[in-house]
């Protein structure tokens, strides 16, 4: 069988990921950003980036992992191009200098919102860096989806003042223009799309639509936070058969992933067996612009609503490991109420340790939020669908070889 | 299960667990609970089933404050310089605690390490007397790896006075060494799972230290009645680290997971290595005993384990 | 005309052995773009280190072809799939 399967990512599960949060800054203002808090005045200096990568490097017996994602983010980050160029070179120098064996095991990762991919200090950080990038361009899908969220930031919005509906520049047509660049740097590259309340009408003409400018792999999923509607779950269902049809029927399952179709979701799970955790954070290690680690950037007070940020140390006084503990002993079960131990899809259904801590009822990381609930009950449903659908065509392809095969001595009498 | 209030009379009650001390009233003098709430509190326990332990202050409460406690039945739990009957004595000072006046009692020892160390003359002259000693390190957040050892030789110097009590028939217990001895499962402080506190201000806190740390975190009042959210996580089924761990004595004291590792069900490394040098000095006590043929009824045998905080361990258990 | 075809395969430890040299010439490759003389010691250490490393790449294909005998072509080069440890032998027709 022919089917394209999903990228699991460069060394999955043996990186260890550290996140620069370079800018709190962005040339947009996309409606559905989980970053509440973005600014122009926080700004990473190299002071605090180098004793940032000074304080990690010194600790190599602590940071155990095979290998290390460097990652940028921020607000967007290619705004502070000469900052990363600056970081990757020390980067690059002293894991050399020191012998660190991360030395034979890096990458620089990127997601940004392509809007500045193509200048020539981007360019020439991409040419200098090539062998060990990874750059994510975030673009939604059709114009009309993309723009529908994905629109320019207005002088007026610092202020707190919203644009009126037909003020509204999108920036389709700004990322768009360096998609053929990008695959042509990178032709295994995959988006990422995100998708709320208002995206839902246009998920499947959107996911077609970035096949059909070369991207084959659509990373794809709704938001955790408690933004769904009544209704939302019927059309997204809707919206995730027609697509199956599509894909199957236009065969572009051969070479293209969707990650909303995946064999193995919407089953139950286990208690004992299938009680890991579904994120990262804790594992990971997140410094901004203050000097502050966190356990991942969704613990930073500008992607928090209503919890003050979780900071487990600084780059002055080191990492408090106690302020870990809660992360590193998550399981499913604990955090999970009856329903979800019992689901019986449950496999599948994602989480956000952050989006979890925000919406929790008190200070804690073990209160898993639901909000996603029917939207996941919604894609298991289409899901079925697709691979009920897709194995019965390929199963009848078979039948359909096998006889032909068989029937082939008989036609020649 | 719910199964006790504890009432604090007075903003000034004595600390008797790991709590701050008591924030000083913006008014001045600290307020005694007004009487209208301290029997609302009195009739909530009564319809709700629960245990009542009053916590007084240093100071006498008026006639009407005592009618009302005696309303019920409950437990009083004083400051040992003040007069009259208790259930359980708090220690105020080194030099004010008169061993000789606590003959049978059980009392509550507020110290840091290095004082208890300085001052274990005086120990063994209250476990001489005492029915029942509870030591209350305050001092856990500032505990250091390398005060391990200190620790350990300090809890084998107490075990030697247990010893020498137990060879005259004494069976006196001392929290950090005997309450492992005895026990078959978890026994930790409770707050906000078995015990929630009614404060002053007619507002509940899952312990005391929570109301002195800051009283805007109350978990309902007398008049809503009780609102504790995620109260599933203050049980210990929802401790990944404890539900494994046979430190039985350990406080495992939710108001100090919260300042050390922000998640209350989540003990710091401090208060895990410490519940651990308890539990081994237990073991060794146990050891002791057995060498002299001294018997303690209901006790157990206690494992050698060769971790200290059970963090360590988490991935075999998980 | 590109020619692509599966010749063999190597274990998953060989895989490992010549993962960890690609990735090392790499980050060499990319170091050599901005150490420059004037940092006398780390230069020399990288010249000598990309020199060595150039070596053990290389004799990590000798042998292994040896070893496996792998079909190869005037106009080709081997190349390994690192995830499922294929070798493919690609040549200009």
């Amino acid at each position: 069988m022919n089917i394209k399967e999903s990228d699991r990512g460069w060394q999955s599960g043996m990186a260890k990921s550290i996140t620069f949060i370079v800018t709190k800054d962005c040339q947009l203002a996309c409606k559905y950003c989980y970053l509440v808090g973005k600014n122009t005045k926080e700004r990473m200096s190299w002071e605090v980036a180098k004793q940032a990568i000074d304080y990690i490097l010194d600790r190599e017996e602590e940071f155990r992992e095979e290998s290390v994602i460097w990652d940028f983010i921020g607000g967007e980050p290619f705004l502070e191009i000469d900052l990363i160029d600056k970081i990757c070179d020390y980067l690059k120098t002293e894991m050399y200098r020191r012998n660190h064996h991360w030395f034979n095991s890096y990458r620089f990762s990127f997601s940004t919102n392509g809007i500045n991919y193509h200048t020539e200090k981007v360019q020439r950080f991409i040419e200098k860096n090539r062998n060990h990038l990874s750059i994510g361009i975030t673009i939604d899908g059709t114009q009309r989806k993309h723009d529908l969220n994905r629109i320019w930031k207005t002088p007026e919005m610092e202020q707190g003042i919203a644009p009126k509906p037909e003020e509204e520049r999108g920036s389709y047509k700004d990322v768009v223009k360096n998609i053929p660049l990008w695959l042509e740097q990178f032709p295994g590259a995959s988006t990422k799309v995100t998708i709320s309340s208002a995206d839902i009408p246009y998920i499947k003409e959107s996911v077609l639509h970035l096949y059909s400018l070369g991207i084959k792999e659509v990373n794809i999923n709704c938001v955790f936070e408690d933004v769904w509607k009544d209704g939302d779950d019927k059309l997204f269902e809707e919206q995730l058969t027609e697509l199956a049809d599509a894909i199957i029927d236009g065969r572009l399952y051969e070479d293209h992933a969707c990650s909303f179709f995946m064999e193995h979701i919407g089953k139950p799970m286990d208690r004992e067996r299938d009680n890991q955790n579904w994120c990262g954070a804790g594992m990971m290690l997140a410094v901004d612009a203050a000097g502050m680690f966190y356990p991942c950037t969704r613990f930073a007070q500008y992607s928090l609503r209503s919890k003050p940020a979780w900071i487990i140390g600084n780059i002055h006084d080191g990492i408090d490991k106690n302020k870990l503990r809660p992360f590193l002993t998550l399981d499913r079960c604990t955090q999970s109420n009856e329903e979800c131990i019992n689901c019986e899809v449950a496999s599948g259904c994602a989480w956000c340790q952050g989006e979890n801590f925000d919406a929790a009822d008190t200070h804690t990381v073990y209160q898993r939020s639901t909000a996603i609930c029917k939207m996941h009950k919604a894609r298991v449903r289409a899901n079925n669908y697709y691979w009920n659908k897709l194995f019965r065509k390929l199963e009848l392809q078979e039948y359909e070889e096998q006889k032909r095969k068989s029937n082939h001595p008989a036609c020649e009498l | 299960m719910l199964q006790y209030l504890i009432i604090l009379l007075d903003e000034a009650s004595v600390p008797y667990c790991h709590s701050l001390n008591p924030t000083p009233s913006p008014m001045g003098e600290p307020r005694l609970i007004p009487l209208d709430t301290l029997r609302a509190g009195i009739v909530f326990a009564m319809k709700e089933n629960l245990n009542i332990q009053f916590v007084y202050p240093t100071r006498s409460l008026p006639d009407e404050y005592e009618a009302a406690i005696e309303s019920i039945d409950h437990t009083k739990i004083k400051p040992e310089v003040l007069s009259g009957e208790a259930d359980v004595l708090v220690l105020t000072g080194w030099e004010t605690a008169k061993a000789e006046e606590l003959d049978g009692a059980t009392c509550i020892l507020h110290t840091s390490r290095s004082e208890l160390q300085k001052h274990l003359a005086k120990v063994q002259e209250l476990l001489s007397r005492v029915a029942r000693l509870n030591v209350v390190l305050t001092d856990i957040e500032e505990f250091k790896d390398e005060d391990a050892d200190a620790y350990s030789q300090m809890l084998d110097a107490l075990s030697d006075c247990l010893i020498e009590q137990f060879r005259q028939g004494r069976m006196v217990q001392l929290n950090l060494l005997t309450d492992r001895l005895l026990l078959t499962e978890m026994n930790n402080c409770g707050a906000g799972d078995t015990n929630v506190t009614l404060a002053p201000n007619g507002k509940f806190y899952l312990c005391p230290a929570f109301y002195h740390e800051d009283a805007n975190q109350s978990v309902g009042d007398l008049t809503t009645g009780l609102n504790i959210k995620n109260k599933q996580l203050l049980r210990l089924d929802h401790a990944p680290i404890c539900r494994h761990c046979d430190a039985y004595q350990c406080r495992r004291c939710i108001w100090m997971n919260g300042r050390l590792t922000l998640d209350a069900n989540t003990p710091s490394h401090q208060q895990c290595v410490i519940a651990h040098l308890e539990r081994n000095a237990s073991r060794s006590l146990m050891q002791k005993m057995q060498a002299e043929g001294i018997r303690m009824r209901d006790a157990r045998p206690i494992d050698e384990i060769n971790y200290l905080d059970p963090f360590n361990n988490y991935k075999q258990w998980k | 005309m590109e020619i692509r075809k599966v010749v063999g395969q190597v274990t998953p430890e060989e895989r490992a052995e010549i993962q960890a040299l690609f990735e090392r010439k790499n980050g060499l490759t990319e170091l050599a773009k901005i150490v420059s003389a004037d940092n006398t010691e780390l230069y020399e250490k990288l010249v000598k280190d990309m020199g060595e490393t150039g070596t053990k790449f290389q004799q990590w294909w000798d042998t292994k072809s040896k070893k496996y005998g792998w079909e190869s072509h005037p106009k080709g080069n081997w190349e390994i799939n690192f995830e499922t440890c294929e070798i493919t032998l690609v040549a200009q027709e």
